[in-house]
């Protein structure tokens, strides 16, 4: 048998006619594409932008980690304050809010501080308090209450005081209770009662937005600095202070200052400065508090003389405007569901008669007092106090650090607490305010004679019912 | 509105965004429409818009009378009035002063200077203008019947800052028949506006940091930092400009346009005249088409040659600002550029005997060297006129002062960097960026095209790269460009 040839034998080639002899069937003209019709179009644009849309936004979205992080850090480290405030009054308030008592109190920028704490605290305060430095001895034990912060400043005006509970209320976290130390420049209506350091920017705020009162106030532009948390140049400042910073014992502010403001370590009472306390209350250097009777004396003396500089200067009638505004704040905190209770510290038993001597140049101070107790008679608002000492039973020279201050011994005297003022007002058992009357004069002769008639005639009475 | 700010891009993508919502039909009038609230942003330049207005409808009608007569004379007569209209409006508002100054010490009078503010983009609208007027003459550029198309060419706003400086024939096509939106377009022109801000912000900005501290104070600085200052003022200016030009072109591509690229690796030429068909290509080749080759070109004999070299260079010098030190660093340029073509043929037959020449690397290494300083040495002129220093000055300090060697020089100029602003890692970022960047863009390579061929895991970490160096080391709210006030 013939072995196959693993090759195949090639076939003869087919013939091809090339010259066309045979002419080849005419292949058909490719046909021109239908044009679409218009909506047709339409639809398919409309597909064609979203897909292209979503696929590019989809792609812009992998970037916004790059914008995430600038935004993160900027509002995280703002070394210029402008979202957390200011790195000195922001170490101040988180210290608080960690429970700490913070040395450098002279140092401090209350304002902020107040400001900051309303805007930080998470929870809002059952309580706070208001006023001038008279009002910063008031702590979470003589108010009774542990939820209590004191938002009192120095040298406090009118502004301060209102623009301290609006500042809350901004942040929704009005509080249950006011407590008001009302000063009696709160009543003058003049440029001496101002506070050079009082925001008044945003006291313009709160009688435009809040009491409807027409001033300069114009809205801030909120877009101007929001911007800031895109803006690449803020963004590398915060990352050089971050970076400058980080882990350093000594931390500096924006100009490269130390901020010293540390926790107090020891016993807060045995500190040689005087410190603030986590409740917002001042504590004062041991020296300060522990003063003699004629040291303390020595001071309101010194301070009788110049009475009228603390906000005072030429008071010779409480200003209308000013009584409007005070009854517009009050409503307004009544409004946000808020029971104030007005408060008046005593001045030094030596200050206070020496004030008597010159009623005529203190007649705006002397009229304050009476009216505010028939105000708080009329609109059934707990008043607690005098500025007369002689008004509140007990009170000594000792229960003053100066002229100006009483402390807390002399608080205890005439504040019973908040949840007795509390229940009083729910019991409608509220002390009269006009039970109270504060002198506003010296008496006369005859006075002082008949005075002293009734008070033997009192004295040999209580012996009749004695025997 | 300046490029860097984020208002401009804001405008940017708005336009985008609407840009290609449109049928494609509106797209150019739409971008018309953009391009004239783009220049009219700044209230002070909402009444030179009508100069903008003014130029772009004197050199269409001109071309159109240029285009559709067939009398010569009436085609030359509208052609010098187009030139005229252009040129009379550049000298107008760009050399006045220089002019009153010129014709006083001729005449003794008291020259008559007007206190003007010069249009946006001036020289780049009307030598875009004027091109097309040139074109539309010598045929090489269809006469445009659509007053809009034109006039979204002449004001289109990507290259209203600093150009590049645009050609009707080039860019027509692409009005005509605007492009479909393409993803892969886009991600490049987005990288290619990245890479622009990069260069700009992150290199130019901070160089100009230590580069404007030594030339606003020339008389106090040694030797070492005027020498320091004059080589990083060059680098400076490649990146501020060519980082313009990236954000110009990725822009433009964006939109869909094709602009004409500005920059080929002008540092690797090896000749003085290589460098300048690699620096600013679309103004050298404006001169060359327009000016030199009118002139005669290269077809006359050779000192005429290197005569319309040196003046071209001129030109180059006046168009970049009304001051003598541009004019010096135009003529040193021509000069140098006539002096290497004189030199050429002889140079060639010498370099058999110099032993560096002999390995070619070297010999290309060299070149490139003696390229870049001999540049650098007529930008002591330029830099100058910048920041209102004496040149003659400059040239003098840089011998002075170097005493001591190498060593004190050095840290003087690290001392001085220091205290510029350029301290902590910023040395360190400033030369890996620059490197980075020449290298990237070595042999006129397309980093954006390059970047997109990479797989996205790369890519992205690339683009966030760029964007974390631009975000941690760029400097912010700086300076505007330096060509943007040319």
């Amino acid at each position: 048998m013939a072995q196959q040839s693993p090759t195949p034998i090639p076939q003869q080639p087919k013939r091809v006619h090339r010259s066309g002899r045979v002419a080849a069937p005419a292949r058909p003209a490719p046909a021109k594409p239908k044009r679409p019709g218009p909506i047709k179009r339409f639809f398919y644009g409309l597909a064609r932008r979203v897909y292209f849309g979503a696929k590019t936004v989809s792609r812009i979205v992998l970037l916004l980690p790059i914008l995430v992080f600038m935004v993160w850090v900027s509002y995280t480290v703002d070394r210029s304050g402008l979202f957390q405030g200011e790195l000195a009054p922001r170490r101040i308030v988180d210290l608080m809010l960690q429970g700490y008592d913070v040395t450098n109190f002279e140092s401090m920028d209350e304002r902020q501080v107040v400001q900051l704490y309303a805007q930080d605290v998470p929870e809002t305060p059952q309580v706070i308090g208001i006023g001038s430095s008279r009002v910063l001895q008031f702590n979470r034990d003589l108010v009774g209450v542990d939820s209590f912060f004191n938002m009192g400043v120095t040298g406090a005006d009118v502004r301060d005081n209102m623009t301290s509970y609006y500042k809350m209320v901004t942040y929704d976290k009005a509080p249950e209770v006011l407590i008001w130390s009302v000063d009696p420049w709160v009543f003058y209506g003049n440029e001496a009662a101002y506070d050079y350091r009082a925001d008044a920017e945003l006291y313009n705020e709160f009688l435009t937005k809040v009491l409807g009162v027409p001033t300069d106030y114009e809205e801030p532009d909120k877009v101007e600095l929001w911007k800031a948390l895109v803006e690449p140049a803020y963004f590398q400042g915060n990352v050089d202070y971050y970076v400058k910073n980080r882990g350093q014992d000594v931390v500096t502010d924006d100009d490269g200052n130390t901020i010293e403001f540390n926790p107090v370590s020891g016993d807060p009472y045995d500190q040689t400065t005087t410190i603030k306390r986590s409740d917002g209350s001042v504590l004062y250097d041991t020296a300060f508090r522990n003063q003699t009777q004629e040291q303390i004396l020595s001071l309101a003396a010194a301070e009788s003389t110049t009475f009228n500089s603390v906000h005072m200067e030429g008071f010779d009638a409480m200003s209308d405007t000013q009584i409007k505004a005070f009854e517009a704040f009050i409503d307004y905190a009544h409004s946000q569901g808020t029971t104030v209770i007005l408060v008046l510290s005593p001045w030094h038993p030596f200050l206070y008669n020496y004030l008597l001597n010159e009623t005529d140049l203190h007649k705006g101070f002397f009229q304050v007092e009476p009216w505010l107790r028939q105000y708080c008679a009329e609109h059934n608002v707990p008043l607690y106090g005098s500025y007369d000492p002689e008004c509140i039973e007990g009170l000594e020279e000792m229960d003053f650090f100066d002229g100006l201050h009483c402390k807390d011994t002399g608080i205890k005297k005439f504040f019973p607490g908040v949840p007795a003022v509390l229940q009083a007002v729910e019991t409608n058992t509220l002390p009269d305010p006009l039970a109270v009357t504060p002198r506003t004069s010296l008496p006369t002769a005859e006075e002082t004679a008949e005075g002293d008639a009734a008070a033997e005639n009192a004295d040999g009475a209580t012996e009749e019912n004695a025997a | 509105m300046t490029i860097t700010s984020l208002l401009y891009l804001g405008f940017f993508a708005a336009v985008a965004l609407v840009h290609y919502a449109l049928p494609r039909v509106v797209r150019p009038y739409f971008l018309l429409a953009a391009n004239y609230a783009f220049y009219c942003y700044d209230v002070s330049n909402r009444p030179l818009a009508l100069v903008l207005a003014g130029a772009t409808l004197l050199t269409w009608v001109c071309g159109l009378v240029i285009g559709k007569s067939r009398s010569k004379v009436l085609r030359v007569v509208f052609l010098l009035l187009a030139i005229a209209g252009g040129v009379g409006i550049l000298l107008y508002y760009k050399y006045w002063n220089l002019l009153a100054d010129a014709v006083a010490g001729v005449t003794g009078i008291t020259p008559y200077h007007l206190d003007l503010i010069t249009p946006l983009g001036l020289s780049y609208f009307t030598f875009a203008a004027l091109s097309y007027s040139i074109d539309v003459f010598k045929k090489r550029c269809k006469v445009e019947p659509n007053l809009l198309h034109y006039a979204m060419f002449v004001s289109f706003f990507p290259t209203m800052i600093t150009g590049p400086i645009e050609r009707y024939p080039h860019l027509r096509p692409q009005i005509k028949k605007p492009r479909r939106f393409s993803y892969t377009r886009c991600a490049g022109g987005a990288f290619r506006i990245l890479w622009g801000y990069t260069k700009k912000m992150v290199i130019a900005d901070n160089i100009s940091l230590y580069t404007s501290f030594v030339y606003t104070t020339p008389d106090t600085m040694n030797g070492p930092n005027l020498l320091a200052a004059s080589i990083l003022f060059a680098l400076q200016l490649y990146m501020d400009f060519s980082g313009c030009c990236d954000i110009a072109l990725g822009v433009a591509r964006i939109l869909g346009y094709d602009l004409i690229e500005n920059f080929n690796s002008p540092f690797e030429s090896t000749s003085f005249s290589e460098f300048w068909t690699k620096w600013h290509i679309s103004m050298t080749g404006w001169f060359r088409d327009y000016i030199y080759f009118p002139l005669g070109g290269s077809r006359c004999c050779m000192p005429r040659r290197l005569m319309n070299v040196v003046i071209v260079f001129l030109v180059s010098g006046l168009w970049h600002g009304a001051d003598w030190r541009y004019l010096m660093w135009g003529l040193a340029c021509g000069v140098l550029c006539a002096f290497g073509r004189l030199t050429a043929g002889v140079r060639k037959k010498i370099w058999k005997y110099n032993p560096l020449y002999w390995a070619d690397w070297c010999r290309v290494l060299i070149q490139r060297i003696f390229v870049f300083l001999l540049f650098v040495a007529t930008l002591v002129f330029f830099a100058s006129a910048l920041y209102n220093a004496d040149p003659y000055g400059v040239y003098a300090g840089i011998f002075q002062g170097w005493q001591g060697g190498i060593a004190p020089a050095w840290d003087s100029v690290r001392t001085l960097l220091h205290d510029s602003g350029i301290d902590g890692r910023l040395p360190v970022v400033l030369t890996c960026a620059s490197a980075i960047v020449l290298a990237a863009e070595s042999q006129g390579r397309n980093v954006a095209r390059w970047i997109r061929a990479q797989n996205f895991a790369l890519r992205w970490t690339l683009y966030y790269a760029a964007a974390a160096a631009l975000l941690f080391f760029g400097a912010f709210g700086q300076s505007a460009f330096i060509y943007q006030q040319f």
